[in-house]
């Protein structure tokens, strides 16, 4: 297993008021969970949190996060991440169906 | 005294009255008696397969016990293997018969049965869920091969090598095979040596005994299962706000 | 236009969102609580947030329920500590609470990582279906994921009032791969799908009256399913299980020497085997001559 943390600049998102958190994906092969929760200290960054399967990856990561970020307000979260070797195409994917449960667009 | 042959087992649980006990196919079913009180009997033995007919044999005799001996306690006795895993005990849905097994005894509790099991030599998988793993109160012989399956089998289905399952056993009794690491669980309450008087030992449990699932707060307080009864009892507390 | 999902394909999350009334549903032990798995990490294993079953409250045409859902995804659905002692949670709270509890059922059984905690997990679980059955609180299972119920999860969902099944789904307890090496390849190949949706599929259970209901394959079809069940309950009774155990007695007696489930089809009126092979859960029903006792 790998864990690591990074944190990035990101415009602040609007948490809608009856919403603490949204999850999408499921750890399975080739899959991943995705948990967006409220990070109410700091606005403007985007907090994450990964654990994966499969090592050595860690650049691919940080830059589906790193471009989520800079693309989407998620200034104000903190994402968390269970990882069972999803391919960048999946991971993100995985981002903005949370993302997209958390605007409620899905239920 | 060889505890494996049936008959030697009846008598150091039921001394002459375990004569009258009907032991076939290795199934055990009757009435004998505890001491001096009446019990009803269902067991299986020579670590036999339970199949459908078997279920159905220990079901009839827990429906008999139902209908003619209000509130005599059932003793279950387990040495199974497993379930048979034949093609036909599937197709004729073995998982129903051992629910209506499961559905008779539930029936006995209701109507104020005391059900005690002991495991007296392989306690496995699906034989005994199917009924001992019912009971109020579950002992085991110092003997007896209690467990879900031996680390060979766990690590050829799960793929993880057997010496790290092994390791990883020395702190983690659940992937123990034994009755003391199973009682470490709960999921045994005691496990009783070679020299204890088991008629002795079997009318205090009877006694004894109360309906209530105390395997998680067991399993709690005796460290081998560290998180089911918190995670129970947290359920319960969110669900009630 | 976009097809709407089939129950077998949905997630375990999708189905419950599906089959309650919008926006009813409450999740308990949710994802930020993380409430995980503490043994897989010991074997490099990621964890997931609900332990593979999502449990909560919700309602379903305006009635209260309890619901849990298994993620058959994650380590095959199978049942571990914390997942065991959610269900056995939930179970509980029904009883407690006199709410039906609805078990939407995708597993292999128990979790073989972590040993002897699920096995106990989910006789703790069962004897909770008891409590509600005593109670008079139903109990449902969904059983119409490609996984099926199988192990103590197959044994258990016996011990609920009432089990739903689609075509999709499969009850049992010895899973085919397990049948194959104990018989061999030439009396069982678990590589035959048919073979094995005939042993072990909603088809062959909703005739041999081992399953209550088979539906269509999408959730408004199990939800009116559900819907028609949820005032219902089952109490064990003495002459209940009389007839249970005759009925059981002249299954073994009518198909005990066959191991060919297309015997079973056509003693309950199946004329045409290919036609309700292929033919959805209530194509099959209409089919079938089916006796309920």
């Amino acid at each position: 297993m790998e864990k690591f943390d990074k944190t990035f600049p990101s415009k602040s998102f609007s948490w809608p008021p009856d919403k603490e958190w949204a999850i999408a994906g499921v750890v399975g092969s080739g899959n991943l969970e995705v948990l967006f929760e409220r990070n109410t200290e700091s606005p403007n960054t985007m907090e994450c949190h990964v654990e994966s399967s499969i090592p050595g990856y860690e650049d691919s990561w940080l830059a589906a996060l790193e471009d989520f970020a800079a693309n989407y307000p998620a200034g104000g979260t903190k994402v968390t991440i269970h990882d069972q070797g999803a391919a960048p195409i999946v991971v993100t994917f995985r981002l903005r169906q949370a993302y997209d449960h958390l605007l409620q667009k899905i239920s | 005294m060889n505890t494996s042959n049936p008959n030697d087992l009846l008598a150091r649980f039921f001394g002459e009255s375990g004569k009258t006990l009907l032991v076939k196919d290795s199934l055990i079913t009757g009435y004998a008696q505890v001491l001096t009180q009446n019990v009803a009997v269902i067991g299986t033995c020579d670590g036999t397969y339970i199949d459908n007919a078997a279920a159905l044999r220990l079901a009839s005799l827990v429906i008999d016990c139902i209908e003619n001996h209000p509130q005599m306690p059932i003793v279950m006795l387990v040495d199974s293997a497993g379930q048979e895993p034949s093609r036909t005990c599937e197709m004729l849905g073995l998982a129903s018969f051992f629910g209506h097994l499961l559905s008779c005894l539930q029936l006995a509790r209701q109507n104020g049965h005391k059900l005690i099991t002991i495991a007296t030599g392989k306690a496995i998988g699906g034989a005994f869920i199917c009924y001992g793993m019912f009971g109020d109160r579950i002992e085991a012989l110092d003997s007896a091969s209690v467990g879900l399956m031996p680390i060979e089998a766990m690590s050829a289905v799960t793929k993880i090598p057997a010496a790290t399952l092994t390791a990883l056993s020395k702190t983690m009794p659940a992937l123990e095979f034994g009755a003391e690491p199973f009682a470490l669980l709960g999921g045994v309450d005691e496990v009783w040596s070679a020299d204890v008087n088991v008629p002795e030992k079997l009318a205090a449990v009877i006694s004894s005994s109360t309906q209530e699932d105390h395997r998680a707060e067991l399993g709690k307080k005796r460290g081998g299962r560290k998180w089911a009864f918190d995670v129970q009892n947290r359920v319960l507390a969110e669900s009630a706000k | 236009m976009k097809r709407a999902s089939l129950y077998h394909e949905q997630t375990a999350r999708k189905r419950i969102a599906s089959l309650v009334d919008p926006g009813s549903f409450t999740e308990l032990l949710p994802p930020p609580e993380r409430v995980v798995s503490p043994y897989l990490p010991l074997l490099d294993i990621p964890v997931s947030f609900d332990d593979g079953l999502v449990i909560g409250r919700a309602t379903l045409g305006g009635k209260p329920v309890y619901l849990a859902a298994q993620v058959g995804q994650f380590v095959g659905g199978s049942v571990g500590e914390v997942h065991s002692a959610k269900l056995t949670g939930i179970l509980k709270a029904a009883a407690r609470d006199a709410i039906p509890c609805l078990l939407l059922v995708e597993s292999g059984g128990v979790r073989l990582h972590e040993g002897s905690s699920g096995e106990i997990g989910i006789s703790e679980a069962m004897r909770a279906v008891f409590e509600c059955r005593a109670k008079g609180v139903p109990t449902i299972a969904v059983i119409g994921a490609d996984i099926g119920a199988y192990g103590g999860m197959g044994i258990l969902v016996t011990c609920c009032d009432f089990r739903i099944m689609t075509e999709h789904g499969r009850l049992g307890i010895s899973g085919p791969i397990v049948i194959e090496k104990w018989m061999g390849k030439q009396a069982y190949d678990s590589s035959n799908r048919a073979l094995v949706w005939k042993t072990s599929g909603g088809k062959t259970k909703y005739l041999l009256n081992d399953a209550d209901v088979l539906t269509h394959d999408d959730s408004a079809s199990v939800g009116a399913a559900i819907g028609e069940l949820l005032s219902k309950s089952q109490p064990i009774t003495l002459g209940g299980l009389k007839t249970r155990q005759q009925e059981l007695e002249k299954r073994l007696g009518d198909f005990g020497k066959t191991s060919d489930p297309e015997e079973i089809w056509k003693a309950f009126g199946i004329a045409d085997i290919g036609e309700a092979s292929l033919a959805s859960g209530p194509e099959f029903v209409a089919l079938a001559k089916r006796k309920t006792p």
